[in-house]
């Protein structure tokens, strides 16, 4: 019953949005920050963190929760980049090779983070959370001691003299380093990039109609706002907010292929098992699922799309803190796609992608607006933290509370289905 | 007891004969040391590298002396400034060789050692004596100074003056590197005005006196050695037969450089590390014996890490760290984390599992200890007031929590995690708002509280010193631990009531407790209420201890430190007992004491013990989790 909104729930999910559209226009006006620099500035955070937003839709589906062992994703990407940076080999080849090099990795620790997180079915988030803290742990043991000891390190900078292991930061923006190696590749004015995003999103909803994917409805909805977004952008007002942005196409199209692919995996049979599992195990077991094994592979799928997110943030960033720039991976990701709608038990490409947006915003603003109201930048950042929280612990508070509320009053819910009829 | 396998039995054999011989060996040579055999081990070994260091100084004095022949030849020759410096490094060059294929006689069979031997005894008394005697006067000058000028604590000062660090970074800031800052400095006395005193100075003129003896007997054996050569050599003989603080492992140690002395004098040199290790093989032995029972009782985790700190243990005596400095601090960190660990039971016997939200508490208890110093209370009197008004604050929160918990059965681990952490970001902000005026509060540029703040003249130690009392290097924090009988004593008075009784049903069995009449809803706000008190109880008890209270996100990880650490003394997410906190509370705090000395003397300046706790405390989480998961919720 799971899948079936309840209008209650339903109020209720987007009552975190709507608040939280409210927070960022209040902190935006309040921080007097420019439309041109939130709009730079939003586009390459977006760049940078919506497709670690995204891999964290399949576990959902499949009934796990919001995966906070994404962190061990972000570690299997940082092994990458170290071995990448000892290599030297610089700009998109060795963004490849740091790819090419985090799927195995990632897969395997997916692989061992699945199997752990069976045995605590129904504390999977909490589960996940502590096992990113300890295996935190075992990455420091792994950095610290093995890597640039027992593993010599030759490139100048990686290992600090006279320190043990690997140096603190972790600079790509060397020559031979891989710093917006992705996002320099192709990189347009925002009216161009709008138009080239426009046709190809256009084209592709026009293919999932022409195979009867999606229905007509969504196929107009689509070309509608996408015609008004490019009739709004021939007006100077609006244009004018976007002469800042650098827009890093093929950075975003790897976002949208990786929309497309949690489309097109729903399609298949996996994706048909996650949702069965998701729904109900004791139903998908007795249906001959392979319970423990779908969810298994939910969060290598997960873990492993996580690192690849973590590499785009990396050569976005353009330099890692060594020991740090994984721990805060899981938070963010979570509350932004709790913010953009979803729940723990459902989110699409499209609220992964609104949260992304809304979370990244606040974060650009909220600093400003706290210097205004408080004469103290400070309580803007301890403020973001709060919110990440913050809206992590709303969303479980409801999510349970609703969970409770159905077990214990089935009329309830039948009340609020008639409603919704 | 009879389900031995054989393996088992050959391996607590091999382990036992093992620790005996170790055992043995070890008090033969701890015996040893103070026995005439010891001294005459040590006598050798010093006469050993005494002749050494005599053949390489006349070895050095020949080649000098063959140098300064030659330059005499070539000046007489009348040859030119080139001619001389030529001749002079053709005759080193040629020396340098000869005395490389001298070998220097140290064999003592042969060398005549008769004069030798009372020169050097001579020596070593009359060294013995000076610096017994400087040890005196410096320790009689050093505690002149210090009642001239009260030390001040300077390292406290340097903490609190810091400027606010930006919050992005205190934000990043865990825990765990301050809390290890708990180990307090002496005084330190600044020693340069310290001047020799007659009895010195009659003393080191008996030790010249004895050196002359010592030179002429050297001389005897290697007749090579001149007077200057004797004279550079002084310092190194010197240093090599007495240094100030000698015990037997440190003169050893030295004189070993110069040769090895055999296996009898290494086995008086290490017999405490073999009694050490022999113990430890016992123990082994006895716990290999008993592998079955044992592990029932204790559960693989439990086991581990009780093998873990026993591991610690003998390193630490290994590596020559005080072992009982070390006990007395895990015990004073045993006993100032016990409030905050005993806070974990009510919240597990009522069945909301691991409190994870207890910075709820922490926050209450922080804001007790705040109200105090503002309004200038201190000692045993402010104590009583911060606990009272956390405890308010954490009884009117707790509840609320409790109403919440009680909406939100079977997912309670997840959502108390982040509370607690909004919770915590939260006091941030109002860290930093609060209208408190005291200036030991804020910071004195710039808004908001101190991120550190010092309990000097508020409540600092109030229970660690309380009764205190030595032995030997063992600190016995009696208020501190009494403070803990007496919460563990009330807690125990509590379950025994009718009410504990009736929350501890509705932990066990929440359907069975209803059908008895039991309000399970009442009983669980009644559990987090308590947990959430004693966690406002244990922030004030740790930071009395501590000697600082820490604000902003200093007390986020303290839900998940007190959790392991019952997880440790063997409770699971759903049955706890009292044994339990202290059990976990004292592994858990004692590997981690004992864990950052070791862990320093095995890799210098390293950060593995962090690690180590990060290991440890989330290992047993996770480990607790896949105990409760699973099956139950399936």
């Amino acid at each position: 019953m799971a899948n079936k909104r309840t209008f209650g729930e339903w109020m209720r999910q987007n009552v975190v949005t709507v608040i939280f559209i409210i927070l960022c226009a209040a902190c935006f006006i309040l921080s007097g920050e420019t439309p041109a620099y939130v709009a730079m500035e939003l586009v390459d955070r977006m760049a940078r963190n919506a497709f670690i937003v995204l891999s964290l839709i399949i576990p959902i589906v499949a009934g796990m929760g919001i995966n906070f062992a994404i962190t061990i994703g972000a570690m299997a990407a940082q092994i990458a980049l170290l071995w990448v940076l000892e290599w030297q080999i610089p700009g998109i080849g060795g963004f490849v090779v740091a790819a090419l090099m985090t799927i195995p990795i990632a897969t395997l620790f997916g692989f061992l983070i699945g199997k752990l997180l069976n045995k605590m079915k129904g504390q999977e988030m909490i589960g996940g959370m502590i096992l990113g803290y300890f295996a935190n742990g075992l990455y420091q043991l792994l950095f610290l001691f093995i890597f640039g000891n027992l593993i010599p390190l030759h490139t100048d900078g990686l290992v600090i003299q006279g320190s043990t292991g690997v140096a603190n930061t972790m600079d790509l923006s060397k020559p031979n380093g891989i710093r917006k190696a992705l996002d320099l590749l192709v990189r347009l004015d925002f009216v161009p990039a709008l138009y080239l995003f426009a046709g190809i999103i256009a084209v592709a909803m026009l293919i999932l109609y022409l195979r009867k994917s999606i229905p007509l409805r969504r196929l107009v909805v689509v070309v509608a706002v996408l015609a008004a977004c490019v009739i709004a952008v021939q007006f100077p007002a609006v244009s004018e907010i976007f002469f800042l942005v650098k827009v890093p196409v093929v950075t975003f199209l790897v976002v949208g292929l990786l929309c497309l692919f949690n489309i097109m995996i729903m399609k298949t049979r996996l994706g048909q098992q996650f949702r069965a599992v998701g729904q109900n195990r004791v139903v998908a077991n007795a249906a001959g699922i392979n319970v423990d094994r779908t969810r298994v592979i939910a969060i290598i799928f997960s873990t492993v799309l996580a690192g690849l997110g973590h590499l785009i943030f990396a050569q976005n960033i353009g330099s890692l803190q060594t020991y740090g720039a994984h721990e805060q991976v899981g938070l963010y990701a979570g509350a932004a796609i709790l913010v953009g709608g979803a729940s723990i038990v459902k989110a699409s490409n499209g609220q992964a992608l609104l949260g992304c947006l809304l979370f990244h915003l606040l974060f650009i603003v909220v600093s400003g607006a706290g210097r205004t109201v408080f004469g103290d930048a400070a309580i803007g950042e301890y403020f973001r933290v709060f919110i990440s929280y913050g809206v992590i612990a709303v969303a479980l508070v409801m999510h349970a509370w609703s969970a409770v509320s159905k077990r214990k009053d089935p009329e309830a819910q039948m009340r609020a289905a008639s409603e919704k009829a | 007891m009879n389900s031995h396998s054989k393996s088992q039995r050959i391996a607590f054999i091999a382990l036992l004969a093992a620790a005996i011989v170790l055992i043995a060996g070890g008090i033969f040579g701890v015996v040893n040391r103070t026995s005439a055999a010891g001294e005459q081990m040590l006598s050798d070994m010093r006469l050993t590298a005494l002749l050494t260091t005599a053949g390489e100084g006349s070895k050095e004095a020949l080649v000098e002396a063959e140098v300064e022949a030659a330059r005499e030849a070539a000046r007489a020759a009348g040859g030119g400034l080139s001619e001389i410096k030529e001749a002079v490094a053709a005759a080193e060059a040629a020396a340098m060789e000869r005395v490389a294929n001298m070998t220097v006689e140290v064999d003592l069979d042969t060398v005549d050692t008769s004069a030798l031997i009372p020169a050097v005894e001579d020596m070593l008394a009359a060294q013995r004596a000076l610096g017994e005697q400087t040890d005196k006067d410096e320790a009689a000058y050093a505690e002149m100074m210090l009642a001239q000028a009260p030390a001040e604590d300077a390292a406290e000062e340097e903490i609190l003056e810091e400027a606010p660090a930006d919050a992005e970074a205190a934000m990043d800031m865990d825990m765990s590197e301050d809390e290890m800052m708990l180990e307090e400095e002496e005084p330190e006395v600044d020693m340069s005005g310290f001047v020799a005193t007659e009895e010195m100075n009659a003393l080191s003129a008996v030790v010249d006196e004895k050196f002359a003896g010592l030179s002429a007997a050297l001389q005897g054996v290697s007749p090579d050695l001149s007077d200057a050569a004797l004279e550079t050599l002084r310092p190194t003989i010197e240093s090599l037969l007495y240094q100030r603080g000698d015990t037997y492992e440190t003169q050893y140690d030295r004189l070993n450089a110069y040769g090895n002395a055999g296996f009898t004098s290494w086995v008086t040199r290490y017999g405490d590390d073999l009694i050490t290790v022999g113990v430890a093989l016992a123990l082994v032995a006895i716990m290999v014996f008993f592998a079955k029972p044992l592990l029932k009782a204790l559960g693989v985790p439990r086991m581990i890490i009780t093998c873990f700190f026993m591991l610690l243990c003998v390193l630490a005596v290994i590596y020559d760290l005080s072992l009982t400095t070390l006990l007395s601090n895990a015990v004073v960190r045993m006993a100032m984390n016990s409030v905050l660990v005993l806070a974990m039971l009510p919240g597990i016997q009522c069945g909301i599992g691991l409190n994870l939200g207890l910075p709820l508490g922490i926050v209450g208890g922080l804001l007790g200890g705040l109200l105090c110093i503002e309004f200038g209370f201190s000692g045993l009197p402010g104590f009583a007031f911060a606990i009272a008004v956390g405890c308010l604050i954490a009884a009117l929160v707790g509840m609320a929590y409790g109403v919440l918990l009680n909406r939100l059965k079977g997912s309670e681990m997840s959502v108390t995690t982040y509370v607690g952490y909004s919770i915590i970001s939260l006091m941030c902000i109002a860290w930093l708002l609060l209208p408190f005026q005291s200036d030991k509060l804020r910071w004195p540029l710039g808004r908001g509280l101190r991120a550190t703040l010092t309990l000097d003249g508020a409540y600092r130690h109030i229970l660690n010193d309380f009764l205190a009392f030595d032995i030997g290097s063992f600190t016995v924090p009696t208020g501190l631990i009494l403070f803990m009988a007496l919460c563990c004593f009330l807690m125990w008075l509590f379950s025994r009531s009718k009410t504990g009784v009736a929350m501890q049903a509705v932990g066990n069995n929440p359907r069975f407790a209803e059908a008895t009449g039991i309000s399970v809803n009442r009983m669980r706000i009644i559990g987090t209420t308590l947990s959430t008190m004693l966690g406002a109880v244990g922030i004030i008890v740790y930071s009395q201890s501590y000697g600082f209270m820490q604000l902003y996100t200093a007390p986020r990880q303290m839900g998940f430190i007190a959790a392991s650490a019952i997880l440790i003394g063997g409770a699971s997410v759903s049955r706890a007992k009292i044994s339990h906190v202290i059990i976990g509370a004292f592994l858990f705090q004692g590997v981690l004491t004992l864990g950052m000395p070791v862990a320093n003397a095995l890799v210098p300046q390293s950060t593995i013990s962090e690690t180590m706790r990060i290991l440890i405390s989330n290992g047993i989480i996770l480990y607790a989790l896949t105990k409760a998961g699973g099956g139950s919720r399936g």
